[in-house]
């Protein structure tokens, strides 16, 4: 450990703070540190006991003498420069992942060209007291996207409704977080089932058609909105994905089903038998 | 990157004067700090890379079978609030409130794993052929929404037969998809998560049986 190898020729000085900068893992001390020794081997300086912290790396000295000859060491280098640009593969891709994995849904609805969030930008208009009975004038923003609504909720268990629904029950659903496709009635048959095809099955979904809609289709979540004018637009599943459930005010274990299942844009809060079972 | 480039031009000013001990000196000290960083690293990325990904039959599985529980809990509340059969009415609600906090148990695994309630892949597809057993969205013993019209609005004993025909049906679509994760993931929680549903809904599906063959049996009576 102690024994110094011929050629040992460190000067305490630089020994020590080559150990002291390679211990602290700083970036830039490695790369001056060498330049340091190169100047230090010429002048020989023996130094047979070891200072402390240099002395670990001087026992595996004498292995690697015989293998490099005169010149840059290619082979080394070469082999220094591939397992560094594969650790930083490695550490890029790993930082990406982390940096998309943990990007919040928030972050990404922010992300999808002409999103409205309300919870931005009018958080007011969200805010509420209490359920409200019967009908309930939404003019800000059309379909409606959240604030006060009645007691029960529109069924949105993947619901596709073929005639407008009440706002008053579906703002409801959307405070659970649903996602409720609306369209123009006059929208195409092909891209209606384009829509349907996203909703059939799927908790959490409903649809509907919406008169006097301003573009072919709009998208709401509890304080997002946006509209789009045809089926196949990709930012409809990217909507879906941010917001589904996400969304929602209460949880994932907000109920859709048991909600009011008939169409008409009447609300029913006082219809015998929904305003029972819903919000006991 | 930085790192790379800083290494390699020492190496080639030592290389002349004293080559050996120079270039290995430098390179344990190089290694030795390139290791414990890269560890440290893949330490801190160890979670991200292992857990179950977006498209994984686990994530699959979780979003899933929340949608075929959410349906679940719909008939059973459903039942529960029209029934007057008592039998109907207990088993109804076991099947509503067991399967809701299953629903809350998969969406936090969801949150766990920093994915979303909603994949980007189509239902059933982490099931090999999965997606051809998805019919108008529907999963493996879904009810239509025909099915659901008719139990919203069925009563009496009528009701309790049609609850338990959908509910049977349901459960054998459910345990078929609990199999499928059973083959499919090494992810502890989810095997004694699924283990348990699959014992569940088996003993249920012999309760709704006999309750099945019972209403029947009560309806050739009258």
């Amino acid at each position: 450990m102690s024994v110094s190898t011929p050629g040992g020729t460190q000067r305490p000085s630089s020994d020590e703070s080559t150990a002291k900068r390679g211990a602290a893992g700083a970036k830039p001390a490695a790369g001056k540190a060498p330049g340091t020794r190169s100047g230090a081997g010429q002048t020989s300086g023996r130094r047979p006991a070891g200072k402390g912290p240099g002395s670990k790396g001087k026992g595996r000295k004498p292995v690697t003498p015989v293998k490099v000859s005169q010149g840059p060491a290619w082979g080394p280098i070469a082999l220094f420069t591939a397992v560094g640009m594969l650790a930083v593969g490695i550490i890029g891709y790993g930082a990406y992942a982390v940096i998309e994995g943990t990007k919040s849904w928030q972050e990404r609805a922010a992300e999808i060209p002409g999103i409205i969030n309300v919870r931005e930008t009018d958080p007011k208009h969200l805010e509420y007291e209490r359920h409200l009975p019967g009908k309930i004038e939404y003019t800000k923003y059309i379909p409606p996207v959240g604030g006060v609504h009645n007691n029960a909720w529109q069924n949105c268990m993947g619901d596709v409704y073929d005639a407008p629904i009440a706002n008053e029950h579906a703002v409801h659903s959307l405070e659970h977080g649903a996602v409720w496709i609306t369209y123009r009635p006059d929208l195409p048959k092909d891209q209606v089932e384009k829509l349907a095809e996203r909703v059939r099955g799927k908790e959490k979904m409903m649809m509907s058609p919406y008169e006097g809609l301003d573009a072919p289709i709009s998208l709401q979540a509890w304080g997002y909105q946006l509209k789009v004018d045809h089926a196949d637009d990709k930012r409809i599943d990217d909507f879906i994905k941010a917001l589904r459930v996400n969304a929602s005010i209460e949880g994932p274990n907000a109920l859709c089903a048991n909600g009011v299942t008939e169409t008409g844009t009447t609300p029913r809060d006082d219809a015998a038998g929904h305003a029972e079972l819903v919000n006991p | 990157m930085t790192t790379v480039t800083m290494a390699e031009t020492p190496v080639e000013e030592i290389a002349p004067a004293r080559p050996g001990p120079r270039y290995s000196l430098f390179a344990l000290t190089l290694a030795i700090i390139v290791g414990l960083v890269l560890g440290y690293l893949g330490g801190l990325l160890t979670p991200f890379v292992t857990k179950p990904g977006d498209d994984s039959p686990e994530a699959g599985f979780a979003r899933d079978m929340t949608t075929h529980h959410a349906q679940a809990v719909e008939m059973g509340l459903i039942a529960y609030r029209n029934s007057d059969n008592p039998a109907v009415r207990q088993i109804a609600i076991d099947i509503a409130t067991n399967q809701q906090g299953e629903i809350g148990m998969m969406q936090s695994w969801l949150r766990r794993w920093k994915l979303d309630p909603t994949g980007s892949q189509p239902p059933m597809a982490w099931m090999p052929n999965g997606a051809a057993m998805v019919r108008d969205g529907l999963m493996p013993g879904m009810a239509t929404p025909e099915e659901m019209e008719q139990l919203r609005r069925a009563r009496g004993r009528e009701g309790d037969i049609l609850f338990a025909e959908l509910m049977i049906k349901h459960h054998i679509g459910g345990i078929h998809m609990v199999d499928a994760i059973l083959m499919r993931t090494n992810d502890e929680e989810v095997i004694e998560a699924a283990t348990r549903m699959k014992n569940t809904q088996r003993t249920e599906v012999n309760i709704l049986r006999q309750l099945l063959q019972d209403l029947k049996e009560s309806a050739k009576d009258n």
